[in-house]
């Protein structure tokens, strides 16, 4: 049995049909790749996992447990963890309070220190207010506060998205590593090198649906099957 | 121009007054900063507090004792407003979020007015509070300087369980970003029952400590909960330090301005207000609320 | 039982009634505990909530400050006949009322421009203002506290012959009558096209601004609209009592007249005078019984927290609501009925390729009987230079300089994060550039608010959904058409709203381009998704515009619709210049003429749809880096 099933999920966003049938699965210890052209429904499917949006039919469960329904607080305290997009920091708390009330919560959240050594450039601003850091701290405060919650799962939306060249090498890096003492994930990412650098599995999703399963080893070898659902379909 | 004593006897005047409208508001602006909720009973509750110490002190002679079952009083009755009424209104449109509470105004009101009645009941002033103070340069009543002192006391504590203990770290941080406090494991909606009632035993406990200098009748509210939305314009609505400044600056502008003519001081503490809303919508500390 | 009756007896059938209604009051109701007196202050409040229903119930915006413009066109007409400056009383109202329309020119101007909250508390500290300034500073003409004693009472015709209406049934009749053409009149501006607009404000206020209504301007009509009818309120309030109270300025009269209107129905005009009688009934019958005198508010404050619970819509809100709704049962069934049939068959279209293509449908040209607003004749529609938006340190958009010519369909592509939607928002100056600037036909735009470039000729769907939930297909694009033959801000509060052949013209013409004929009638909210989003992309078009920009017209389409849509948008564009942003990149490659590449904010690649297509750098772009 795998740690996350998602069971023909369709989710509406607004009015907006989004994901139709998805069905996608997590193994304990697997970092899984989505990839697909925006507008797939990725995010989407993240966000349903959270709990953010309810499906409208289909089931999420963990462990074997339905976690669909539930709202976004539940399905944190069963230990998934979502790390968004927008990163929405609390500006107006300092970095160590980002992570204290993060780890409010938690069943066995780790110590500041575990998080502070991950990222040592958290430590050096842990006095700092949130609103003040760079877009490259703030996201790694905004993975140190999935990590502090030592979440059975962690969902990465888009972490590279809009950070210096060198800022994307090091949080890559610590995915990387991650990834290496056996964390489970599922990441979004438009920079599909930096993603299958160190996923196990990828799915590929188009208009909602899954399109494409494979390993990342599979894709990183034969980028063209990508064009499927990524490509820009430029040669028709 | 009036002299340097009167002026200085109404600076007083004014703290008085400010600290209490601060603790009135900061009642008013985390309830509103956290639920998004501006809550038109507020005045309303600053009168249940005021009666709630005129019945308890009938039963026991202790000032404190009455203030703590007034406290406990307002508490029960905050979780009861919350649960069956203002919970029901967080995804509703703000009109009506204004209209219900203005409705629970307008039936706590009554509801003091069919069972004490319309007239001015007293209560009296602690016996360790009469008399008058020697300051050197001024005489001024003890209960107020004590009074000064009591409001202080509770906006410290107001200010300690903001920024020193988690529930306050949960309401900071759900001001700014509710979702996101949820996607973290907080239940969102179990900290605005606390916030609700938390606000509601500080506009309860500004109107116990007030009634011994005042007379209290079912209408004495309405005037401090109009004054106390002059104070989270100033400060910034949703924000705890703009409501303890915004109320010591509205205090300080209705008592200085009467010392020259007391027709224009709410004039004055309207006009400002207004200036405030046009100008700087967002008061002199920003708000980081939700409106 | 209305629908047996001639046309123009259905047209007045409201007034009619409320005239039958009048006269029936003195004569039925005072054994009920109705005396003439109690039914002219009834009307007196309902007159003044005729206002305030107008900015409230039709506008969405709810005032706490009603008292201010009440009192001021109490007082002043008060002041003007006891001081003995205005002799006639008939004239005194006017000064009055036109005063407290002043004043409420200038409190509106400072309010409108906030929402929610800070609209209600501006309205609220205004008043308290008023107040005090009434009690004290001004108080050697109104009195203070004392208000305005021995206001005389009016006077029908001249000098001995001239009679004089008293207390009691004249006193009631004149407010009747007050009453009816104030109603009249008030019914009329919600028919006209001013009450479409601010109806559609309340719907969804940034819509209509980019539609091309000036919001703030239309919004500023709603509210002295208001403070005159509150104004000669006030007026006749001093009039007929024979003293002017200051406490018509105090908050409790600001909530008095919230609280009637809720109870009587918010939105149906009739209700603040219901809502009245129910409050001043209560008051004057529960206080003489013994025992129950001071229960009466507590039992009307229970009854109005139970009627915004669960029954928003007050009494008469809820029987016209009722009664709509047995009439009209069918028709929204039939309408839901016909969404759930549109949506399973695209749910079975989307689950897999359609079995068939459907058959290509014949392009048609769209014709629209509104010209667009003709802008020079240049080969560019639409120019940037150097267009930058930073958010902080991001470069949403980077220096990017490139022109749509005319009559192409010019495409945005990009990946996520590329900078499209910024850059769309910054064309029509929806969102501001921080740098370089944007031109129209040679003209500059940037700058100028997304309501006067819509005047100007460009306008745009949104990727989500920015619709008027409550209102029908026919009167969504009728706003919009009016934007277009109106300007930015008309006052014909008297003309029908249906009544502008051109603008109906072209609702009709954009119903049958969009394919919604059958759906002429159903509001927004029971379409389709995808009868939604091509509703989205005919309000844009009902403008009439010279250039439309699409912000993803196909997202969330299922693949039947996409191609329905495409020929739309093909058709469109035989009259107009088409700006696209989509991510089907099968349809854009389709569809578009030109298309310009963007990537991390700035411009990758500018040129034909098979420049494009071979350029490698987009391809790299696309599959995020993994060859480089």
């Amino acid at each position: 049995m795998s740690l996350l099933e998602v069971e023909r999920i369709n989710a509406l966003y607004g009015d907006s049909h989004v994901l139709f049938d998805l069905s996608i699965h997590v193994n304990e210890k697997e970092v899984v790749a989505l990839l697909g052209r925006n507008g797939a429904g990725k995010t989407t499917t993240l966000r349903t996992i959270m709990g953010v949006l309810s499906p409208r039919s289909g089931e999420i469960r963990l462990d074997g447990k339905p976690i669909s329904g539930l709202p976004p607080s539940a399905i944190a305290r069963v230990g998934v963890q979502l790390v968004p997009e927008e990163r929405a920091i609390f500006g107006g708390l300092t970095v160590e309070e980002n992570l204290r009330l993060a780890a409010l919560t938690a069943p066995k959240p780790w110590p500041l220190d575990r998080v502070y050594e991950v990222f040592p450039r958290l430590k050096e601003r842990r006095t700092s207010r949130g609103r003040t850091l760079s877009g490259g701290e703030q996201q790694m405060l905004s993975i140190g506060r999935a990590l502090i919650r030592d979440p059975r799962i962690i969902l990465m939306d888009e972490p590279f998205e809009g950070l210096a060249p060198l800022i994307v090498r090091d949080l890559v890096n610590v995915s990387r590593a991650l990834a290496a003492e056996g964390r489970t994930m599922i990441v979004v990412e438009q920079n599909v090198a930096a993603a299958l650098s160190f996923a196990d599995r990828v799915y590929g999703l188009n208009n909602g649906h899954v399109v494409y399963e494979g390993s990342a080893k599979e894709l990183q070898a034969e980028p063209e099957r990508m064009a499927s659902f990524i490509g820009v379909g430029l040669h028709g | 121009m009036p002299s340097w004593a009167t002026l200085l006897s109404q600076a007083f005047n004014g703290l008085a007054l400010g600290s209490l409208l601060a603790l009135v508001s900061s009642g008013l602006t985390i309830i509103l900063g956290t639920l998004g909720v501006l809550n038109f009973a507020h005045g309303a509750l600053f009168t249940v507090g005021a009666y709630a110490i005129f019945v308890a002190f009938q039963y026991t002679s202790s000032f404190f004792l009455a203030v703590a079952m007034g406290s406990v009083f307002m508490l029960v009755l905050g979780i009861l407003l919350e649960r069956v009424i203002v919970r029901l209104f967080y995804d509703r449109p703000h009109e009506d979020q204004i209209l219900v509470t203005y409705g629970v105004g307008i039936v706590l009101v009554e509801v003091l007015r069919n069972v004490f009645g319309s007239h001015a009941q007293r209560v009296p002033v602690p016996s360790w509070g009469t008399g008058v103070t020697e300051m050197g340069f001024l005489m001024y009543p003890t209960y107020r300087l004590q009074l000064i002192g009591m409001v202080a006391a509770i906006l410290l504590a107001l200010y300690l369980i903001l920024y020193r203990t988690s529930l306050g770290l949960v309401v900071r941080a759900g001001i700014e970003n509710p979702g996101m406090v949820g996607i973290l494991g907080i239940d969102v909606k179990r900290t605005f029952l606390v916030v609700f009632a938390v606000g509601c035993v500080a506009v309860g406990l500004a109107g116990m400590l007030y009634a011994p200098v005042v007379a209290v009748s079912p209408d004495m509210g309405a005037t401090f909960m109009v004054q106390s939305f002059v104070v989270i314009v100033l400060g910034g609505l949703g924000s705890f330090p703009g409501a303890v400044v915004g109320g010591l600056i509205a205090g300080e502008i209705i008592s200085i301005t009467s010392a020259f003519n007391s027709a224009y001081s709410d004039v004055m503490l309207y006009g400002l207000m207004a200036l405030v809303l046009v100008l700087r919508p967002q008061g002199l500390f920003g708000s980081e609320g939700r409106v | 039982m209305t629908r047996n009756l001639p046309p123009a007896l259905r047209a007045v059938l409201p007034e009619t009634i409320l005239v039958l209604v009048l006269v029936a009051a003195p004569l039925l109701l005072p054994p009920l505990g109705f005396s003439y007196d109690l039914l002219s202050r009834v009307l007196n409040w309902g007159l003044l909530g005729l206002g305030f229903d107008i900015l409230f119930g039709l506008t969405g915006l709810l005032s706490f400050g009603q008292a201010a413009f009440y009192g001021v066109g109490g007082f002043v007409t008060a002041y003007l006949l006891v001081s003995g400056k205005v002799a006639s009383v008939w004239l005194a109202l006017a000064i009055g009322t036109a005063a407290a329309g002043l004043f409420g020119l200038f409190v509106g101007w400072l309010a409108v421009r906030r929402i929610g909250i800070y609209f209600t508390m501006i309205t609220l500290a205004f008043a308290q203002m008023a107040y005090f300034i009434e009690n004290s500073p001004l108080s050697d003409y109104t009195g203070g506290e004392n208000g305005i004693a021995g206001v005389p009472q009016p006077k029908l015709g001249f000098g001995e012959s001239a009679l004089t209406i008293s207390a009691g049934l004249p006193m009631y009749a004149l407010l009747a009558v007050a009453f009816v053409i104030g109603f009249a009149l008030a019914r009329r501006i919600v028919m006209s096209p001013v009450g479409s607009i601010l109806l559609a404000i309340r719907e969804n206020t940034p819509r209509v601004a980019m539609l091309g209504h000036d919001v703030s301007a239309y919004k500023l009509a709603a509210f002295v609209i208001a403070a005159l009818y509150a104004g000669l309120a006030g007026g006749m309030l001093g009039s007929f009592q024979s003293y002017m109270p200051p406490d018509a300025f105090s908050l409790e009269t600001s909530g008095q007249l919230v609280v009637q209107t809720i109870v009587g129905g918010v939105g149906t005009l009739i209700g603040p005078l219901v809502g009245a009688a129910i409050w001043l009934w209560l008051r004057d019958n529960l206080q003489v019984i013994p025992g129950l005198g001071a229960l009466w508010k507590l039992v009307l404050g229970i009854a109005f927290i139970g009627l915004v619970i669960w029954l928003r819509r007050g009494i008469c809100g809820e029987i016209i609501h009722r009664m709509n709704k047995r009439r009209e049962a069918a028709a929204v069934k039939a309408a839901q009925a016909r969404t759930e049939a549109i949506e399973l068959s695209e749910a079975g279209s989307a689950a897999g390729e359609p079995a068939s293509e459907p058959a290509p449908v014949t392009v048609r040209d769209i014709v629209l009987p509104l010209a667009p607003p003709s802008r020079g004749s240049g080969d560019v529609a639409l120019a940037t230079s150097g267009l930058s938006r930073h958010y902080g340190g991001l470069k949403a958009v980077d220096d990017v300089s490139f022109e749509i010519r005319r009559g192409t369909i010019h495409a945005v592509i990009g990946p996520n994060g590329a900078g499209k939607s910024t850059l769309f928002k910054m064309l029509l100056d929806e969102v501001s550039p921080s740098a370089g600037e944007v031109r129209l036909f040679g003209e500059r735009i940037t700058g100028l608010g997304v309501t006067r470039t819509a005047q100007l000729g460009i306008a745009k769907s949104n990727q989500l959904n920015q619709l008027f939930p409550n209102l029908t297909v026919r009167q969504s694009l009728r706003v919009a058409a009016l934007a277009r033959s109106r300007g930015r801000m008309k006052l014909d509060l008297i003309r029908r709203s249906g009544s502008l052949p051109e603008v109906e013209a072209q609702v009709e013409t954009v119903i049958d381009s969009l394919g919604l004929r059958e759906r002429a009638e159903t509001p927004a909210h029971i379409l389709a998704y995808g009868e939604k989003r091509r509703l989205e992309i005919g309000m844009a078009l009902a403008t009439s515009p010279n250039v439309l920009l699409l912000d993803e017209p196909l997202a969330g389409m299922s693949p039947v619709e996409r191609l329905a849509t495409r020929d739309l948008i093909r058709s469109i564009a035989k009259s107009r210049t088409l700006v696209i942003v989509e991510h089907d990149l099968d349809a854009i490659f389709q569809l578009a003429d030109r298309i310009t590449v963007l990537y991390e904010g700035r411009l990758l690649a500018d040129g034909s749809a098979e420049d494009v297509a071979r350029n490698q750098a987009v391809q790299d772009a696309y599959l995020g880096g993994l060859h480089s």
